[in-house]
């Protein structure tokens, strides 16, 4: 289930809240997708990403990563296909 | 509201009429208040987007030249920032992807926000190392996360983290475990002999905390000539030359230096560009066109100065937040002041002005965004600094006026808008300090007595020839002469700190801006409790708190005055010579492990001769310190022994033990809920000791004009001053007396039992170090400052007098010519700083109980301005505490 903050037009104003880029309207990081709503790259939505255990995983097999970090400035970031 | 007044010091009449409110009332822009407003809904947040990726690279260069490692890693955490763009901004830029973001630095530290099971904490909690945390309050309104909720968790009473960020912390932060400047230091300092006494010194928090991983840097002023100058690319093509000049020749640390340098800039400049990147997306969703054209102009600003020199004033402004964030990522840091940045600008929008680019109401407009900015800074630390030292502040201090290099005034017109800005867009950051000199103008300094006036507590007032001749005094070794002296500014709260000035080229026309030309200034011994100390002396080197015994018997029978005070030098100096010697060992091991690119690159003059800061590439690095809390508490406890004990013989030095231990027949502040000695309360015995406390709140107090107490005063700093200088900094330069209490007067006071001035368990120490203890200043504010400046200022690197003062006694024209005498008054008696709260304390008590309708109201605490609601009540109560002056 995607949530406002896997989506690029997350701007995150704390840990409890962010604005909205489009609408400019306040919204909760708990929000679910709006039609407008585009995913944001991030290490769960890479293909090169292996989770693990709840909130962590590996980037490549092999080093530390977690699935909520951002990945836009990623050079190895990859969507996985989405189904 | 009359019933607070009865719970409130006084000095002339108390109040009768409704409480007052500031004078002078001016609104900030509408963009400033819009992002103030922004800013009032945040929370204290940190991510781990940076420590993640810095601590990713660390390993992957496992085995590379130290400096190198450091330099990729900080690369890899700035090129991987997500830039966030708030809507309105015209400057723009954080520390991490949160309006108040940080982040945790386990290469400094790690132990410290570990879970409380964790066997690092456990292990940080027996060394000492974290006691102060556990007597310290933080704030708890405003930003301050100060409980866990919902998906979020608290850490260090402060700040949030996303629960889905958790586990990626703990597993980052044990991988620093023994590799971390604190681990590294640990290690290294239990070889100094007499260790196991500097354990048990914090442990009694006889001293506040280590400088050498928990703010290694900070307390100096930043300088900004490098960037402005040469922009990035610029700078990279400096150090190439210097790694042609010394690759293959000996001293090769030099090479890797520059090397450094230029991959740390990669990375800064990546950052840059991610953010002008973020500018055009932030553009190309945007409808309203006047923000869509903000977002591409800021985009296309940026584009220019990740590689040039800045074009004009905003170009400027912008390169200049961009390179002090740069710093603030590199460590834990607080007091990284911008120091006299109205007149390193000045060029700039002097050329701008005159050519019609630039009008008086954009220039205020964008230093109220620039005082947004600062203020959205926060630093991540444990509570015992955040809480107990910083009360959430980061000490960003801002200087106008002093001298020029031609020894004329420097005072200027952008420096007269940084003012009004500071009136109309009222924030804690950058706080101002106007550097006061007998040749600045009249216009000038009745600016400033406006901007006092108008309540935020700043700017703060202070004696520019006073800091001059301490600068002189303790850097004229190094080469310091009269003219760099009057490059100095005051970096963090109050720290009298080196400059240099530089030859910014504009347009071929040569202008000498100042700029901070040596490291962190206060480091070293970080605050000393003199009434702690005062107290194992009493007790024959016993903390009676904890029953742990802290010093060997000193072997005296106390029964004379002298031997009292021979007792107290000896403690001290067994205190300052063995936090010497392991806060040394924990530099080493910082400048080591986790050496400064950022702040070396733009100190001079690191790029000239190819060290950074750590390797003392600086032109000037005599910077360590000693730093002292509770001066006036500890000479009028002196006092009060000297009189009742040793002159009168009132009383025994054994019914004074018996006194203290039963805190005079008082409840303790932890049991009274309040700090303040007013508001405590009498215990059942109270009877048996209310004789002994009488006659010790009776005995002269330091404060007015008095030459009993006076005396001892300079008794103590004359002493104080000097034998600082007999120990030697990890740079081999003797060091210097620091006297700011800024918020250590809290929890220090909280560990500490009653003292012989009457002062009771618990309750916080005197603020500052020259100010009276609340309520013991009974002759007005001119015997105040004869007994302030009973010794020479100019011996310490500061001193501080806090004042409290009522609006009405200063209100109109005629008000703020008698509070501009005033202030010179105290300057021309060799007073060295003053600053003030102009408000009505029934106010304060107000806050205290209805804090949500306070959000905005700002005090004045020790060195800086914070929001009431979010200091820790310790120091609430103080502020409240202090003597309200209702007349001058």
């Amino acid at each position: 289930m995607n949530t406002c903050t896997d989506c690029k037009f997350y701007l995150p104003v704390d840990v409890f809240k962010g604005i909205c880029k489009l609408s400019k309207k306040d919204i909760l990081p708990g929000d679910l997708f709006c039609e407008k709503a585009e995913r944001s790259p991030k290490c769960k939505f890479c293909s090169k990403f292996t989770p693990e255990k709840e909130f962590l995983g590996k980037c490549m097999a092999i080093t530390l990563a977690y699935p909520d970090m951002n990945a836009a400035s990623c050079v190895d970031f990859e969507w996985i296909s989405q189904n | 509201m009359d019933n607070f007044s009865e719970s409130i010091n006084y000095y002339g009449h108390k109040p009768e009429e409704q409480v007052e409110d500031r004078e002078k009332k001016l609104r900030p822009t509408e963009r400033a208040n819009n992002a103030r407003e922004l800013y009032f809904s945040a929370k204290s947040s940190i991510s781990m987007e940076f420590p993640y990726w810095y601590t990713r690279r660390w390993e992957e260069l496992e085995g590379d030249v130290t400096i190198i490692r450091r330099a990729e890693s900080l690369k890899a955490g700035f090129e991987h920032l997500t830039p966030v763009i708030y809507p309105g901004e015209l400057l723009t830029m954080g520390k991490a992807c949160y309006l108040r973001g940080s982040y945790p630095m386990p290469w400094l530290s790690e132990a410290f926000f570990m879970a409380a099971e964790d066997k690092l904490y456990k292990e940080a909690l027996e060394s000492g190392k974290l006691t102060a945390d556990t007597f310290t309050t933080v704030g708890k309104g405003g930003g301050n996360v100060t409980k866990s909720v919902g998906n979020v968790i608290s850490i260090a009473g402060k700040f949030g983290l996303r629960v889905e960020e958790m586990p990626v912390m703990l597993e980052v932060a044990k991988k620093w475990k023994d590799r971390s400047v604190d681990d590294i230091g640990h290690k290294y300092e239990q070889l100094v002999p007499g260790y196991k006494e500097k354990e048990a010194i914090m442990r009694s928090v006889i001293c506040m905390f280590d400088s050498g991983y928990t703010l290694p840097q900070g307390r100096e002023v930043i300088n900004y000539y490098y960037p402005l100058q040469y922009g990035i690319d610029g700078i990279i093509s400096i150090c190439e030359e210097g790694m042609n000049e010394v690759a293959g020749y000996p001293e090769m640390d030099r090479l890797y230096f520059y090397k450094s340098v230029i991959i740390m800039l990669q990375g800064i400049r990546s950052w840059i560009r991610n953010y002008a990147a973020e500018a055009r997306f932030m553009a190309s969703i945007e409808q309203d066109e006047k923000q869509k054209s903000e977002y591409l102009e800021m985009g296309l600003r940026l584009d220019h100065i990740s590689s040039n020199p800045p074009r004009d004033f905003h170009d400027a402004l912008q390169l200049l937040w961009i390179f002090h964030v740069g710093v603030l990522n590199e460590d834990a840091i607080s007091g990284l002041s911008p120091g006299r940045v109205g007149q390193v600008l000045y060029p700039f929008w002097k050329r701008d002005m005159d050519k019609g680019f630039m009008d008086r109401e954009k220039t205020i407009e964008l230093l109220e965004c620039m005082r947004i900015k600062f203020t959205e800074i926060d630093c991540f630390a444990s509570m015992g600094v955040v809480g107990g030292v910083l009360s959430g502040n980061t000490f960003n201090n801002l200087c106008i006026g002093g001298l020029k290099k031609d020894g004329t005034s420097a005072a200027n017109e952008l420096e007269m808008l940084i003012l009004e800005t500071g009136i109309s867009c009222e924030t804690p950051q950058p706080t101002l300090s106007v550097l006061y000199d007998e040749k600045s103008p009249e216009e000038f300094l009745l600016k400033g007595i406006e901007c006092t006036k108008a309540g935020a507590g700043y700017p703060a007032w202070v004696n520019n020839q006073v800091a001059m001749e301490f600068l002189l005094n303790n850097y004229g070794h190094e080469g310091m002469q009269l003219e760099e002296a009057r490059a100095w500014a005051i970096g963090g709260c109050l720290e009298s700190s080196p400059g240099s000035w530089m030859p910014l080229n504009l347009d071929g026309e040569i202008h000498w801006i100042p700029g901070g030309s040596a490291p962190a200034t206060s480091v070293g011994v970080h605050f000393l409790s003199l009434p702690k100390i005062l107290e194992t002396v009493i007790f024959d080197g016993m903390d009676m708190r904890s029953g742990e015994r802290i010093f060997p018997s000193h072997g005296y029978k106390l029964e004379t005055f002298e031997e009292l005070w021979q007792g107290f030098q000896d403690y001290f100096s067994r205190a300052v010579h063995v936090l010497t010697l392991t806060n040394n060992i924990q530099h080493d091991a910082w400048r080591k492990i986790s050496p400064s690119l950022v702040n070396s690159m733009l100190k001079p003059d690191c790029l000239e001769v190819g060290r950074d800061i750590g390797q003392q590439g600086s032109r000037f690095n005599t910077t360590f310190n000693v730093e002292s809390c509770g001066n006036t508490t500890l000479v009028n406890s002196l006092a009060s022994l000297k009189k009742n004990v040793y002159e009168e013989k009132n009383f025994s030095l054994e019914a004074y033990r018996k006194a203290i231990l039963e805190n005079f027949g008082y409840h303790t502040a932890q049991e009274t809920g309040s700090y303040s000695l007013v508001d405590q309360k009498p215990a059942e015995h109270y009877s048996e000791y209310r004789k002994i406390h009488r006659m010790s709140l009776d005995a002269p107090k330091f404060g007015n004009d008095d030459p009993y107490v006076d005396s001892i005063f300079k008794l103590w700093e004359d002493w104080f001053c000097e034998m600082t200088h007999n120990y030697r900094s990890l740079y081999d330069q003797p060091m210097y007396a620091c006297q700011i209490s800024v918020s250590t007067h809290g929890p220090m006071g909280a560990v500490t039992l009653a003292t012989p001035d009457g002062r009771l368990s618990g309750t916080t120490f005197s603020d500052g170090s020259v100010s009276a203890y609340p309520g013991t200043d009974k002759h007005g504010p001119y015997a105040l400052f004869s007994s302030a400046t009973c010794w020479n200022h100019s011996q310490s690197q500061n001193s501080q007098l806090n004042m409290k003062i009522h609006p009405s006694v200063v209100k109109g024209r005629e008000g703020s010519r008698k509070f501009l005498e005033l202030i010179r008054a105290y300057m021309r008696k060799g007073g060295f700083h003053v600053q003030f709260n102009i408000v009505d304390s029934r106010m304060l008590k107000q806050a205290q109980e209805d804090p949500d309708k306070f959000r905005s109201l700002l005090v004045r605490v020790a060195g800086f301005t914070q929001y009431w609601v979010e200091l820790g009540k310790q120091i609430q109560d103080e502020v409240i505490a202090r003597t309200e002056y209702e007349e001058l």
